[in-house]
């Protein structure tokens, strides 16, 4: 078994081991030998276009379904024993249904009960949860009334009544506006560091995985293309692109021209052209050299050449330096 | 790590205080039905359904002298129809209905045992039917007028729709197992049930025959309403109808079993199950059924040897009867040949003399569906039994005799008819049901009802938005 996501801190014992599933449908193969481990208290981003085994790996790690091959382990227990394994996760699916007729407190009493806690301390245990995702004042209403971020927010809730080893979020924050969004990522990352809890993150938000996760695994077609802490991705994703590194720079719409003719008769530039798709953003091309720093330093110059022509800068990134840009390049021609 | 209760195989001891998880998800199913609405409102369209066939039904009894006893056995199989047919439609909602609404998911992913599930689930779409006997019973109770028809009618109503109707609720179950959606479900399901439904409407001609008499035995629903027939009805005895009981029986422990043995470790997100070896029991399954069905079917019960010895001489099991107008008097005629040689064909005609009116002859036409039989010929020492029906329709006194006529032998010849013994029927005034009597029934029940579903909804209403104070 390889371990990954060590990014400096000491490693503990993962709570959740994969080593090589695999699953086919018919002749198709979904998941082609996903292996990774996860810490207590880190959270994995689980990333892939669609159709690359997503669903298919938290559907077998969550016990729905039986892998072709391969195994895994949740806080020690094997696959093997899927009901103990069920004990020790929690899960917030991405179509997470409710029912309407009963109030959050019964619903979650109810899932207490079984995962074998008796009422009243199944009530306690709800009531400190539902306080926790900031629904203690509506815990009487009936979920019926809810707004959707309210019952993400209890999905949540119900994946923790069993005070599991691991949690399974699938794209938890679909559907919600940016406050929403944001308050739930909070909410996720207070549950991997408070309860020392690994959390497994589905999400297409690729810009909520980088603030959110430690950890990263990418996969594409059923194969895993990259995994590790989301630093180390981002840098061995940039260490490999064959194209050459640039910048991309922002400045006011009404100063775009200006901007591409000074950039342009740069040495060090190698292309300079507006972004059509994003109004203002200009895309700068560096010629490639040899040295791994000249990158940031050229990106550096051109900024200073726009400032020196009292261009405004906006906003300024290095290519390829984001998570969204490893991505796109792992999967490059993959639908999704 | 916070303080919340660490579940694993270390705390055992929290699992004892635990509920069962069936005992769970029954109660959740039971809100869910019950405080959600839906089996309230079934519940109240049976009652308001049950209501007018009572009202039709009494109302009717004025004018074309229906007998408390039919009225009792009409209402039981209105209520047994319909209660299974509530049954079912709960049952093809509860899994396919789960996944449309993606809540299966959410069980799916807890510890508890599929079976656990299952059995929680199929206790809650069986309770209908509790509640649907409670409310049949007061009917019951009114169409009877004090008849034994209601404790006959309590009695085996009950024990049959206990068989009958959760094996419905199973079926039902089963149905929505294999569906990802309530519409495939729930238009399979109709289908079943009609399916189940056709034997008992075939016209009476089409019963008669011998696939008839099978289709009786071997159809659940037919078998049931036949021995509820001939028990509330016909005064027959259990003994001789034992065989219709096999196949409602046989139908509950294959459905039932079925679903509760078979079936759980196949419950899964999607439908499908797993492919060969869901095809393979699903082939099992029905042959055992279809064996069962044709074991019933050929086995003769005691009853179908009704045939007795006597040839030429005619007797009748019954000498005097009383009834009410309206009664329908059951008896049997024995035809014997007791000459040495066979018999010629034989035709038993039925009379009625009027004792009151200085022997006025009773057109048996308006009291009997059948005036004569026709017996073919008979060998010698050969007997043949005759069942034979007379409505009781004017009040009065009444000689019912039987007049056995050989066949001539060619039309230059004739035939010396043998009467039976006569029958002294005394035909008392029908006690007559009221009419309005069964209405305060037939508003209250429904009213009661409504008035459970406005406090649910009063309830429902009322936590929509509660906010706990800080």
């Amino acid at each position: 078994m390889r371990g990954f996501n060590l990014d400096g801190s000491t490693p503990r014992t993962p709570v959740l081991i994969a080593d090589d599933l695999r699953k086919s449908y018919g002749k198709r193969p979904a998941l082609r030998g996903l292996s990774f481990a996860l810490e207590p208290g880190r959270v994995l981003g689980f990333l892939g276009p669609n159709g690359a085994g997503k669903t298919t790996a938290i559907r077998i790690l969550t016990t729905i379904l039986e892998p072709d091959k391969g195994n895994f382990s949740v806080d020690g227990i094997g696959s093997d024993q899927p009901k103990l394994v069920r004990g020790r996760i929690g899960v917030l699916p991405e179509s997470l249904g409710l029912p309407k007729h009963v109030t959050a407190l019964e619903y979650l009493v109810f899932y207490g009960g079984l995962y074998g806690l008796p009422p009243n301390e199944s009530k306690a245990s709800a009531l400190r949860l539902l306080d926790d995702v900031g629904l203690r004042k509506r815990a009487r209403s009936l979920i019926g009334s809810y707004s959707r971020g309210m019952r993400q927010r209890l999905g949540i809730a119900r994946s923790l009544i069993n005070d599991p080893a691991v949690v399974f979020l699938d794209e938890p924050t679909l559907g919600l506006d940016p406050r929403g969004q944001q308050d739930l990522l909070a909410l996720v990352n207070r549950i991997a560091r408070d309860r020392n809890v690994g959390v497994v993150l589905c999400s297409h938000a690729l810009s909520e995985v980088e603030t959110v996760c430690d950890d990263v695994v990418i996969l594409s077609l059923g194969q895993v293309v990259a995994k590790g802490s989301v630093s180390d991705v981002i840098a061995q994703a940039r260490g490999n692109a064959k194209r050459g590194a640039g910048v991309r720079i922002q400045v006011p719409p009404e100063s775009t021209a200006d901007a591409l003719e000074r950039l342009d008769g740069l040495a060090f530039v190698k292309a300079v052209e507006a972004q059509s798709d994003r109004s203002g953003w200009l895309r700068v091309d560096l010629e490639e050299t040899q040295d791994p720093g000249a990158d940031l330093r050229n990106g550096n110059k051109a900024l200073s050449e726009l400032l020196a022509g009292s261009v405004p800068v906006m906003s300024f990134e290095t290519r390829g330096g984001r998570l969204g840009d490893v991505f796109l390049q792992l999967t490059e021609g993959v639908g999704g | 790590m916070s303080d919340a209760p660490a579940i694993n195989e270390g705390k055992q001891g929290s699992y004892r205080k635990a509920r069962p998880a069936w005992w769970l998800v029954f109660s959740r199913e039971m809100t869910d039905l019950w405080m959600g609405g839906k089996a309230l409102n079934l519940v109240l369209v049976f009652s308001v359904l049950l209501g007018g066939v009572a009202f039709l039904l009494a109302t009717n009894s004025e004018l074309s002298l229906i007998p408390p006893k039919e009225m009792v056995f009409e209402m039981l199989r209105l209520s047994l129809a319909a209660a299974g047919f509530i049954c079912l439609i709960i049952g093809a909602d509860s899994l396919s209905g789960e996944r449309e609404r993606s809540t299966l998911e959410g069980l799916l992913l807890t510890p508890v045992g599929r079976r656990q599930i299952v059995v929680g689930k199929f206790l809650a779409a069986v309770s209908p039917w509790p509640a649907a006997l409670v409310l049949s019973l007061p009917y019951w109770a009114l169409l009877s007028q004090g008849d034994e028809a209601f404790g006959l009618g309590a009695l085996w109503g009950s024990i049959l729709g206990s068989l009958l109707v959760p094996a419905l609720a199973a079926i039902g179950m089963l149905v929505s197992s294999r569906s990802n959606t309530n519409r495939t479900s729930m238009f399979v399901s109709l289908g079943i049930y009609l399916l189940i439904l056709v034997p008992t409407q075939l016209p009476g001609s089409a019963q008669a025959g011998s696939v008839g008499q099978l289709l009786k035995k071997v159809s659940p629903m037919e078998a049931t309403y036949h021995f509820l027939e001939k028990i509330i009805v016909n005064s027959r005895t259990v003994g001789e109808l034992t065989v219709f009981l096999i196949a409602p029986a046989m139908l509950a422990v294959l459905a039932i079993g079925t679903l509760l043995l078979y079936y759980p470790p196949r419950l899964g997100l999607e439908a499908g199950g797993s492919g060969k070896r869901s095809s393979r029991g699903a082939a099992v399954v029905a042959t055992l059924l279809a064996a069962s069905l044709l074991a019933v079917g050929q086995a003769d019960p005691a009853t179908a040897q009704e045939a007795q010895d006597a040839p030429f001489e005619i007797s009748i099991d019954m000498e005097v009867a009383t009834v009410k107008t309206g009664d329908p008097v059951l008896f049997d005629t024995s035809v014997t040949n007791n000459s040495d040689a066979d018999s010629p064909p034989l035709i038993v005609a039925m009379n009625i003399i009027n004792l009151d009116s200085e022997g006025d002859v009773v057109d048996p036409e308006d009291w009997s569906p059948e005036r004569t039989q026709y017996v073919t010929p008979m060998a010698s020492g050969q007997s043949v039994r005759l069942s034979w029906r007379v409505n009781a329709i004017l009040e009065g006194d009444y000689m019912v005799y039987m007049v056995l006529v050989p066949e001539p032998d060619g039309t230059n010849a004739t035939s010396h008819p043998v009467a039976s013994p006569g029958i002294h029927l005394t035909v008392d005034p029908f006690t007559r049901l009221n009419p309005g009597g069964v209405l305060p029934l037939v508003i209250a029940i429904p009213t009661l009802l409504m008035a459970a579903v406005g406090f649910v909804m009063w309830r429902q209403r009322r936590r929509i938005n509660q906010v706990d104070a800080d």
